[in-house]
């Protein structure tokens, strides 16, 4: 089947991560930012898998991705019962708007 | 324990060990990544959403899109000189739809198609999940993300951007970008396309330096050895309970004659100590993983069962809607509701269905 090396689902994982990075700098939609964050989970998901497939076939990767989804479930959760608290407050979906947050 | 700790420092140190002969070539020479980085970078500065014409971010598009087949041809130039027939072919395919569809989410305008875009991302790693013998996640990813998590992503998209545009019908007419301001343009995006793609670079050097001398050196190596290459185990023998036989020695003191040529009567019986009727597994499937998870991870899969709970609780407490309403217009709403009447439950004055006459009675008590 898949004789393909661990560098390359490896390069797969780090550009999916890599993208995912540079979408939570430059979008200011807060819930695309909060898309982005989950693109990187997919790198970072593709990247466990890889490492247990090519290490003895562990299952070690697989279960560290099944923690993976329950945190990406709970972090999409609580990000997005935040974007709409957030929402009610300034009616806009612009990050921008919470500048004043910076300090 | 400490078996599986040496192995884990083998696997950890056998790259820097391969990288340190003398005959290992980088896949990928520096000076292309180099290359392929900064062109990358160029064109996703130009596609990001910004106010610069459709034209220029098309080429930016065709940049970033001519960077990526770069990097792939040369990849798969790569390993096919490696005489590698046994390329896998389904790799390519869902690796380049990930990272394009990955790229369409960052780029596109609108949020309802990033989240779009997104699902095809889902998709396509779970197809990589599937080559990596990982069949049950790539259901469990189809499923929670693009069942669970897409659909959430989306009704808060679609309950936000409603409202977030209020332009009347005359205004939408006028503008037939009804975009909002903050989707239009995106912040910093030269620093960030260099940020990341510094670091992009950066991982593939690491990544393909670091590569032993390839996937066929490394097949050559015993398959004791941790490498690189996949364990070509056939599905089946991974996880296979092994029936573990000990022996259990019973001393049984017999009074008269207790010894046996001058040594005491020892019972050897053998028994299994578990007896497992379990079916031999594939390494990617639910029962693997299953067993897997409650043998090894039992405390680790409650903890993530708990903080699944609590995230749950703290979301219905955050999302709470707080409606201060002014007054009067409860009562208002209940008058609505009730229709401002209050209901006669005599049963001689329900009106009959279907006529227009709302007096006249089912049951006339004539």
């Amino acid at each position: 089947m898949t004789q393909l090396a661990l560098q390359h689902y490896l390069a797969v994982g780090g550009i999916l991560f890599v993208i995912g990075l540079i979408g939570f700098i430059t979008r200011r939609n807060l819930i695309v930012i909060f898309l982005c964050t989950e693109l990187m989970f997919q790198g970072v998901a593709i990247n466990l898998i890889a490492f247990g497939r090519y290490h003895y076939n562990d299952l070690g990767g697989q279960a560290f991705t099944i923690y993976l989804l329950v945190i990406a479930a709970a972090e999409a959760s609580l990000a997005l019962g935040l974007v709409v608290l957030l929402f009610r407050q300034k009616n806009t979906l612009d990050a921008d708007a919470w500048r004043e947050l910076k300090g | 324990m400490a078996e599986d700790l040496a192995n884990a420092a083998r696997f950890c140190f056998e790259p820097l060990l391969a990288a340190a002969a003398p005959d290992a070539a980088p896949a990928l020479s520096p000076v292309l990544i180099l290359i392929l980085a900064v062109a990358a970078g160029i064109g996703t500065f130009m596609l990001l959403p910004s106010k610069r014409e459709a034209t220029i971010r098309k080429l930016g598009g065709v940049v970033l899109l001519a960077a990526g087949l770069i990097l792939a041809a040369s990849l798969i130039h790569y390993v096919a000189g490696l005489n590698q027939h046994q390329m896998s072919l389904y790799f390519w395919i869902f690796s380049a739809i990930a990272i394009l569809s990955a790229v369409r989410v960052v780029t596109h305008p609108r949020p309802v198609y990033s989240a779009l875009y997104f699902v095809l991302t889902v998709l396509a790693s779970a197809g990589l999940f599937v080559l990596l013998w990982a069949e049950f996640m790539a259901i469990a990813l189809i499923m929670i993300y693009a069942g669970a998590i897409l659909v959430t992503y989306v009704f808060v998209i679609m309950l936000a951007s409603q409202a977030s545009n209020p332009a009347t019908g005359a205004e939408r007419a006028m503008n037939a970008n009804p975009l909002a301001e903050c989707d239009q343009i995106s912040r910093e995006p030269l620093v960030a396309s260099a940020i990341g793609f510094t670091m992009m670079g950066v991982l593939l050097f690491v990544i393909f330096d670091r590569a032993t001398g390839g996937p066929m050196d490394l097949a050559a190596r015993p398959a004791t050895q941790p490498t690189t290459q996949p364990i070509a185990a056939a599905p089946g023998t991974i996880q296979q309970p092994e029936i573990q036989l000990t022996e259990v020695r019973t001393t049984v003191s017999v009074p008269d004659s207790g010894t046996v040529m001058g040594m005491p009567a020892t019972i050897i019986t053998t028994q299994p100590a578990r007896v497992s009727t379990q079916a031999p597994f594939t390494p990617g499937s639910p029962q693997a993983i299953g067993t897997y998870l409650f043998r090894n991870q039992l405390v680790n899969l409650e903890l993530a069962g708990l903080i699944l709970t609590i995230a749950m609780v703290g979301a219905i407490l955050i999302a709470r809607r707080q409606v201060v309403l002014p007054a009067g217009a409860l009562a208002a709403a209940e008058a609505k509701l009730t229709g401002g009447d209050l209901v006669n439950d005599n049963p001689h004055s329900i009106p009959i269905y279907g006529t227009h006459d709302p007096q006249a009675k089912a049951y006339p008590e004539s």
